[in-house]
């Protein structure tokens, strides 16, 4: 008999789960059968079961609607919202019961007639409505229930118990590995193993697989407390799921169920206008409320996206102030991120009034809490006044997660990677240790953190080593950053996490525990209970975020963005990005010399190259192209590799040459080019002067100026036109190049320069204007617009 | 219904549990210690692949962790669904006892007061009835205080 009543139990709570959505559904449209055939099967077993069973009160609200609902499906009576609502009610209701039943509490009888009567009292049918597509339901059902897997029940513990099975076969086989790996090795034995081995990893598979389950389940209970909420609020909201086949670990389903409710409620309550409003503001009547669930990697995303009036967070930001979290000045500091980053606040709400639904102060905080105690990510994407869009990130699955296996004491520790921001040995460079008043400071590129040696916190002995220590920068749940030290970092493994007993749990520095393969057990370690026992400042957080983010800022300073590439010669070195106008691929044609200063031909132009000549040997040149402001250099490079972050001052500074001093990028030491030398080194009178303006030549026929003149003056970056212009577009700034005696005649209807060129070194005449066609210093001074003497 | 019980000694004094409390009885082997938590933690060991919390119940009673050389038996119980050793000094026996649990007489040490639910006979001697769960249940109350 208990037995009976316990599947009953179980099997009522089930469907009434899955079927809450079904009758929103079904309300939207009375006309599907389907549905309403799955609902009335619902109440029928209900009611056949209890009355076997003996449950008096489940047999009469199961009966009554059962009743009601046959006869909409006969047609005899309209569906409106207070016959769902009742029908809602008695769901409901079954459900308290049922809880009731399970936990062996009292039944409180008072509401059932209440709940009766307003089934009955609902739309009985006037003749006229009566509906035209109350066909009869039989045909229908035959499509419904076809595709549902089969299934059985199974209680949890024997999934327990298989996967302790299996995790001990795994055991058992990682030591059949060792032993056989001592002895001569056998081609039979150990392809016999390696099949074994394959199925026991297949095995643990495919029984990991039982933990799964659906996304739907988490959205089962959506669809109506947004139809419920949506109606006492008086807001019309439309209801997107998506991605509800996505699997997802049973345990982490239970732990995202309340943060995910918390989160509609608030989109609900606070985000989606009433009608009105809406209407008001140009958005449709209807809010457009969606959840998809996708998955990405091994996490699975969560995101819920409202089209409502988002987050004011000018108005956060105020109340911040106004409740004395917050000075004006470090509001005024405060980015847009960090601004809504303040709803994560306990108690800071920009509900004005307290409602049923939410607004309460308890809030965000917590939901933001929740998703980061199973390793998730929280993030807010606000558009104010048209919407928000909130993504929850969690792992897969709560059990395996990488972790690194760190040492302390003697002893082995696993701490989550998702924790660990990075890694540095205590005699790096960039980190600085300063003891004060007993507190340890770990300052890392400028940033100050807090330093806490892990053997200090458990109470272990701190081993003395040869080796340096390892400082691991942690992130913590809550809280701000802290620098862990610890006597080193061992490996990275996939863990496989259990939880740990409430005696181990008590003392608020675990997570849980991990059983390695080598059969020692070792325990997870929790970051923000380590800072929190280990006294850093936690209670503080909402004082020191905002002078944490303005530290961070000037960190941020004092960092630069830098390229780092390889020389021609080899070295990698660094330049600041700043500079660095565009990185393009050039012709090695392109490349010219001129005594020993070295040009490239760009866009008519003759750029310096940095550097002196070079001889290239492929065809493409990787070029960066600097500019002071004034000035542009190139700077040819064998390879750019990547942008990294470098101190603004170089970690080792030379005050002289072409190298501004070392920089250390990832545990790479790399030259740093110093801006200032790059561009003094440039000759005086940059070419790029000379280089503008363009050349008509006037004798297009002419064998020497096609083939000697012009060549010379595009060398020196002039643009060069054979004959003038039939439009007669001729600028004044243009440089008319002719060797016959119509130069006069060019001067008179161009009204630019003229050059006459002679053939013979010797000028024909005392006051001849004309330069001797060799004379490439005079050629040059004309093309600066200098000193060479040219026709008026 | 006689119903069995396991006889054993901790911190010195003889005790008897109730068999269904009881659900193995192993020898310990490595133990991995639990750092920051109290002395009646003696650490963590697997067995198989399960991972036992190992209780120094003697502790618990007089204060004094028992050291690492004398830990040698624990009889496994399962309380609220972890699986947790209770270090015993030693094992007696395996019997059921005719006469049944009888009502504690005299004044009992404030230390067990808590642990104890009875007196047991066992050949001829009177046995401390303890309950295991009471142990770790009593174990978690320090820690949260």
């Amino acid at each position: 008999m208990d037995e009976l009543l316990q599947e009953f139990i179980s099997e009522t709570q089930e469907t009434l789960e899955a079927l809450a959505g079904e009758v929103i559904a079904w309300e939207a449209d009375p006309g599907d059968h389907d549905r309403l055939d799955a609902i009335f099967r619902f109440f029928h077993t209900v009611k056949g079961s209890c009355g076997f069973l003996n449950l008096p009160r489940f047999e009469r609200l199961s009966h009554a609607a059962e009743d009601v609902l046959s006869e909409i499906r006969a047609g005899k009576r309209t569906i409106d919202p207070a016959t769902v609502n009742a029908v809602l009610g008695i769901m409901d209701r079954i459900g308290q019961l049922t809880e009731a039943v399970a936990s062996g509490a009292a039944l409180p009888n008072a509401d059932d007639e209440f709940l009766l009567a307003a089934l009955s009292a609902t739309g009985l049918l006037r003749e006229e409505e009566l509906p035209l597509d109350a066909a009869p339901a039989e045909p229908a059902r035959s499509g419904g229930a076809v595709a549902a897997p089969r299934t059985i029940r199974l209680p949890l513990s024997l999934i327990d118990q298989l996967m302790n099975g299996v995790s001990d076969m795994v055991l058992a086989r990682n030591e059949l590995a060792r032993k056989l790996r001592d002895r001569s090795a056998d081609p039979e034995l150990d392809s016999a193993f390696e099949r074994l081995s394959t199925c026991v990893a297949d095995m643990r598979d495919a029984i990991s697989k039982t933990r799964m389950q659906r996304v739907e389940r988490l959205f089962a209970a959506i669809p109506r407390m947004v139809r419920d909420l949506g109606r006492d609020l008086g807001k019309r909201i439309d209801l997107v799921l998506e991605g509800g086949d996505v699997e997802m670990d049973r345990e982490m389903v239970e732990m995202v169920v309340d943060p995910l409710t918390h989160i509609v409620r608030n989109s609900i309550d606070h985000g989606i206008e009433t009608p009105e409003a809406r209407r008001a503001a140009g958005k449709p009547e209807a809010g457009r409320l969606t959840l998809e669930a996708r998955q990405s990697g091994n996490q699975i995303v969560i995101a819920i996206t409202d089209d409502g009036a988002g987050i004011d967070s000018g108005r956060l930001v105020q109340k911040a102030i106004v409740e004395g979290r917050l000075t004006p000045e470090a509001a005024q500091r405060m980015d847009e991120q960090a601004r809504l980053d303040l709803i994560f606040q306990p108690g800071l709400s920009t509900a004005d009034r307290v409602t049923a639904i939410s607004g309460r102060g308890v809030g965000m905080d917590v939901v933001r809490a929740n998703i980061e105690r199973i390793g998730g990510v929280i993030t807010l994407e606000n558009q104010n006044g048209s919407g928000l869009r909130i993504t929850l990130r969690v792992p897969l699955t709560l059990t395996i997660i990488p972790g690194l296996i760190i040492r302390a004491g003697g002893l082995h520790f696993a701490v989550p990677r998702a924790a660990v921001v990075e890694i540095l040995h205590d005699n790096n460079e960039m980190l600085k240790i300063a003891r004060i008043g007993g507190a340890q400071i770990a300052t890392i590129r400028a940033r100050r953190h807090s330093l806490i040696d892990l053997e200090d916190v458990l109470g272990l002995p701190l081993i003395p080593q040869q080796a340096p220590r390892a400082i691991m920068v942690v992130r913590s749940a809550s809280g701000a950053p802290f620098a862990l030290g610890v006597a080193a970092v061992d490996n990275h493994e996939e863990l496989v996490i259990r939880p740990a007993s409430p005696l181990v749990m008590a003392s608020g520095l675990y997570a849980g525990m991990t059983l390695p393969d080598n059969g020692q057990p070792m325990l997870l370690l929790d970051a923000g209970g380590l800072a929190q026992v280990a006294g850093l400042a936690q209670g503080g957080e909402a004082w020191e975020a905002p002078a944490a983010s303005t530290a961070e800022e000037q960190g941020r300073v004092d960092m630069i963005a830098a390229l780092r590439f390889e020389e021609l010669t080899g070295e990698r070195r660094l330049l600041a990005l700043s500079l660095i106008e565009r990185v393009e691929d050039l012709d090695a044609s392109l490349f010219g010399q001129s005594g020993s200063h070295a040009y490239v031909r760009l866009e008519g132009r003759l750029v310096p190259v940095a550097g002196g000549p070079y001889r290239f040997d492929s065809g493409k040149v990787a070029a960066l192209r600097l500019r002071d402001g004034a000035r542009e250099i190139c700077y040819p490079v064998a390879q750019v590799c990547d942008i990294v972050e470098m101190p603004a001052v170089p970690d080792l500074v030379a005050m002289h040459g072409l190298l501004s001093g070392v920089a250390v990028i990832d545990g790479e030491h790399l030259e740093v080019i110093s801006p200032f030398a790059l561009f003094a080194t440039l000759p005086d009178e940059p070419v790029a002067e000379i280089a503008r303006g363009r050349c008509v030549l006037t004798d297009t026929n002419d064998g020497w100026t096609r083939e000697i003149l012009a060549p010379l003056l595009r060398q020196a970056g002039q643009e060069v036109l054979f004959g003038l212009p039939d439009d007669g577009a001729i600028d004044p700034a243009d440089i008319l190049f002719c060797s016959g005696a119509d130069a006069d005649f060019a001067a008179a209807i161009t009204g630019c320069r003229v050059v006459r060129l002679r053939a013979s070194p010797r000028p024909a005449e005392p006051d001849d204007g004309s330069i001797y066609r060799y004379d490439q210093d005079a050629l040059m001074a004309v093309l600066s617009g200098g000193t060479g003497r040219m026709s008026r | 219904m006689t119903e069995l019980y396991l006889f054993a000694t901790l911190a010195g004094t003889r005790i008897a549990v109730r068999s269904q409390e009881v659900e193995a009885v192993v020898k310990l082997t490595d133990i991995s210690p639990v750092p920051g938590t109290g002395a009646h933690i003696a650490g963590l060991s697997a067995l198989r692949s399960r991972v036992l919390t190992i209780v120094d119940a003697a502790a618990l009673i007089d204060g004094q962790a028992t050291p690492a050389d004398r830990r040698s038996l624990a009889i496994i119980c399962n309380v609220a669904g972890h699986s947790y050793g209770m270090m015993v000094d030693a094992i007696a026996d395996i019997c059921a006892v005719p006469e049944g649990e009888l009502p504690l007489r005299g004044r009992i040490d404030p230390a067990w007061a808590c642990f104890a639910d009875g007196i047991v006979d066992y050949l001829g001697e009177p046995h401390l009835l303890v309950k295991l769960a009471r142990f770790i249940e009593g174990a978690a109350l320090p820690q949260a205080a």
